[in-house]
């Protein structure tokens, strides 16, 4: 079927590709306001990036955060990515929710030349067969399955939002004790105060 | 100065602007408004409260003649109503009532002529509902309503009181409040269906007892099954028979038997809806009847969360786009709101079911393929669908029209018997006749080559463009075409060619392809793809004739295929997770986002709340696994062995 120069071609694109995916670091949790651009400089700080891909989210829930490959120069740039990024907290565009870096895989690019030498087999099965009824049993399993895993996916996001509304209540009372705080320096009433009480005040935390 | 009635934080949007007005052109005026999940539009009529007396039990009746804001924010009350005011006779002194005949218990009368009682200017937050009002007075500029809005309306009127002379007059002016009075009669389309009291205070009986709940039937979903719908529709018809104006509910529900027996059944594609019409069963429960509605919509949802198991399309129903809802897609909606449109579907919908048995006659499914020579036969000739472009519709409508599709492939499914009697035939003898061959021609090797065709040249397939623009733009437009569909249990690692050519030589159909990426979030063990159609009725017919027989890949995976479900493209408005800075914050940092992208510091409070996200994720991810782990396990049990048992 496919000649042997067919079948080096498929290799070698194979395994270019696989150098190609070894090379990408899989970064998501990212926010979808963020632009090729300000990914591209984010990630810049590692080391040049050549390509960055946004997967695009056709049939997930909305909310779902972003996932992007990032193709570095060379797989120890990528790997340096990964454990930095795995390390400390790395946000992009915005805080506090940091992203998170990950060895890219064969699977997340939807546009892979296809294995060399696989070839792909099919029949209909009758009705008649034993092996309908299974069939027929798988494929409400898969239909099952992709509900269940959306239903994941659901609460995964309302989790996320609570915490964001708990971390965003947070923020704002504590700025608003630094704002209060802040005031009182400023006008001098701590200074006062502490006059009063014979202690001692330093200065403002800057 | 009069206060918005409890406004803490209900729901408003603006609909359909007219033109803006005011000495400063600060002034916008509109015709519709949603507020607390009810549509108002102008000349509606309206329950307002009482400003004098919070939580006061009477309700004035009103029409709303005129919707403004302030675009400049220094008003205090932005959004107004100017509404023209019906009395009730409760509040008209006695003495004036004397000498009037016949004051029906729900008369209205409505105000006119010139003074103070006439109309007012309200914030419009003093809205606290719709009502019907319908128009009685054998005017002839009065359009006649029928006896079933009469009775089932909430209040009538036929005669004007005159605010200036303060006597109740038989005639009504050519123009009220300086509004035309063919507004205030009734309106010829009938808008009545679209006005529902749903906000109905709990001691509000007194004038609303009347009420229907026309929303609930509507939104209430039968349940899967046939005979699950019979039974449950007949428990609508008597609770139906337990309310007065029950003519109403008993005219759409014949409606919908008969929307049914058309073979047609509309899927609840808004999983949202749903939730808002149950919601809005609940909250009006105050009538007899009602309590009936009320245990069968929990009777009906408990029914569907009991089959979530062995539904069989668990993903038709949903308008979130997230895939979460359980039940099969046979379930007649009838909409109030959507009945015109409804009834559009319907009627496609059944002219599509005769095309469709048509095309039953060209090959039993069952009937093996024969590789490449023989696929001349079947070949279509590619023909690009752009002559009849459905406009643009909104994506609500989009999925109302998918649903329908998959519900028609379905019911076919449901009732095989209705097939014609000749395809079973036919099915017979191809089963005679290939019996011993379909062990023989068992497996087909798929043909590697595609007929190129002169859109998509597969062959420069390893560039990433080719899954840019190009393919975002096609999709768009077959979605909107219905030509997209989500193959499902695949081999995680095929490739998008690979799918293409699996589509060709045993759907023989062109197709192009793309294959999901396998991310954090999706589940591992299982590959997906979008595939695109060259037509509607190549995506009905690969979706048959996947969801009757069984296609099964070598890898011992049947192949199982839906209509796909695309979320709308735009940008997504919420992430979680980023908190605005405070300003004072900001100055420090510079507002640039680029220079926020960095690591953090241990000292820190964005650290802290890094963590925390950390801690989200790893449960998150263990919980995904978990399930992932599980779903496994259950497929291998499950293993179909590729090679077919010789007999």
């Amino acid at each position: 079927m496919a000649n042997p120069e067919e079948e080096e071609g498929e290799e070698e694109k194979y395994e270019s590709f696989l150098s190609r995916v070894r090379r990408t670091v899989y970064v998501d949790e990212l926010t979808p306001h963020a632009s090729k651009s300000v990914v591209e400089s984010a990630f810049s700080q590692f080391g040049t990036v050549k390509e960055v891909i946004f997967l695009p989210n056709y049939l997930g829930p909305k909310e779902l955060p972003t996932g992007v490959l990032i193709e570095m120069e060379s797989e120890q740039k990528a790997k340096a990515v990964i454990e930095t990024v795995s390390q400390f907290p790395f946000m992009v565009a915005g805080m506090p929710r940091p992203v998170r870096a990950s060895a890219a895989r064969p699977a997340m690019f939807s546009d892979r030349p296809k294995k060399p030498g696989r070839r792909i087999q099919f029949r209909w099965v009758d009705p008649s067969d034993d092996e309908f009824d299974k069939a027929q049993r798988v494929k409400r399993l898969v239909r099952k399955h992709t509900a269940e895993a959306a239903f994941m996916i659901k609460k995964q996001l309302e989790e996320a939002e609570e915490l964001a509304k708990q971390q965003s209540e947070t923020v704002t009372t504590h700025h608003k004790k630094f704002e209060l705080i802040d005031k009182l320096t400023h006008d001098g009433v701590a200074q006062e105060l502490a006059g009063r009480y014979n202690m001692k005040c330093g200065p403002p935390y800057r | 100065m009069e206060e918005a009635a409890g406004d803490e934080g209900l729901e408003f949007k603006w609909g359909k602007k007219r033109r803006v007005g005011g000495k400063k052109k600060d002034v916008q005026f509109y015709e519709s408004f949603t507020f607390d999940g009810d549509e108002y539009s102008l000349y509606d009529s309206v329950l307002v409260g009482d400003a004098s007396e919070q939580d006061s039990h009477e309700l004035f009746v009103a029409k709303i003649i005129k919707i403004w804001e302030h675009t400049n924010k220094r008003a205090k009350n932005p959004r107004q109503v100017k509404l023209l005011w019906f009395f009730r006779p409760s509040e008209i002194s006695p003495h004036l009532l004397e000498g009037v005949q016949d004051v029906l218990a729900n008369e209205l009368f409505l105000a006119s002529g010139e003074g103070p009682g006439l109309a007012n200017v309200n914030p419009l937050e003093a809205i606290c509902g719709k009502c019907s009002v319908v128009c009685i007075s054998k005017d002839k500029r009065n359009p006649q309503p029928t006896d079933e809005e009469i009775k089932s309306a909430d209040f009538v009127f036929r005669r004007a009181f005159d605010v200036g002379s303060s006597r109740v007059v038989d005639t009504i002016d050519d123009k009220i409040a300086g509004v035309d009075v063919t507004f205030l009669f009734n309106r010829a389309g009938s808008k009545q269906e679209a006005t529902n009291v749903q906000k109905i205070q709990e001691d509000m009986n007194g004038s609303l007892d009347s009420l229907k709940l026309n929303s609930l039937p509507a939104c209430v979903s039968v349940p899967e099954t046939e005979d699950n719908s019979i039974e449950s529709s007949d428990c609508r018809e008597r609770s139906y028979g337990g309310e007065e104006g029950k003519e109403k509910g008993l005219s759409k529900l014949a409606e919908e038997r008969s929307v049914k027996d058309s073979s047609v059944q509309e899927s609840s594609a808004h999983g949202k809806e749903h939730d808002a019409c149950e919601a809005s069963g609940f909250r009006g429960n105050d009538c007899d009847g009602s309590k009936a509605q009320g245990s069968e919509v929990k009777k009906q949802f408990t029914k569907e969360k009991s089959l979530p198991a062995e539904a069989r399309s668990s993903d038709t129903c949903d308008a979130s786009g997230s895939r979460v809802k359980h039940s099969d897609s046979e379930k007649p909606q009838a909409n109030d709101v959507k009945k015109p449109l409804t009834k559009q579907k319907s009627v496609s919908g059944g002219e599509r079911y005769s095309k469709e048995s048509n095309g039953l006659d060209d090959r039993p499914q069952k009937k093996q393929k024969l590789d490449g020579c023989d696929t001349d036969a079947f070949k279509r000739p590619r023909d690009k669908v752009t002559g009849d472009e459905v406009p643009p519709e909104k994506p609500s409508l989009v999925k109302k029209h998918r649903d329908l599709g998959v519900s028609v492939s379905e019911r076919r499914d449901a009732k095989t018997a209705k097939k014609p009697s000749f395809d079973g035939k036919l099915l017979q003898r191809a089963e005679d006749e290939t019996l011993g061959d379909d062990y023989e021609r068992g497996y087909q090797v798929i043909e590697v080559k595609q007929k190129p065709d002169a859109g998509s040249s597969k062959q420069q397939m390893v560039s990433t463009s080719y899954f840019g623009q190009p393919w975002e733009e096609s999709m768009r437009e077959a979605e909107k075409e219905e030509r997209v569909v989500l193959l499902q249990n695949l081999d995680p690692t095929y490739t998008s060619d690979e799918v293409q050519d699996i589509v060709y030589s045993a759907l023989s159909e062109q197709s192009t392809a793309r294959m999901i990426e396998r991310t954090s979030v999706t589940i591992s063990h299982t590959g997906e793809a979008l595939v695109i159609f060259n037509s509607r009725q190549a995506a009905e017919r690969a979706i048959r004739r996947l969801d009757k027989g069984c296609l099964l890949l070598s890898s011992g995976r049947p192949l199982v295929a839906v209509f796909a479900k695309i979320n709308p493209p735009g940008k997504l408005s919420s992430f979680y997770g980023h908190t605005k800075l405070q300003k004072t914050q900001m100055r420090r940092e510079t507002r640039d986002r680029v220079s926020t992208s960095r690591g953090s510091q241990p000292n820190t409070l964005e650290y802290v709340m890094a963590m925390e996200w950390y801690l989200h994720r790893a449960r998150s991810d263990h919980a995904f696994q978990t399930v992932i782990k599980r779903q496994l396990e259950v497929k291998k049990s499950l293993r179909i062995n590729f090679k077919a048992k010789l007999p």
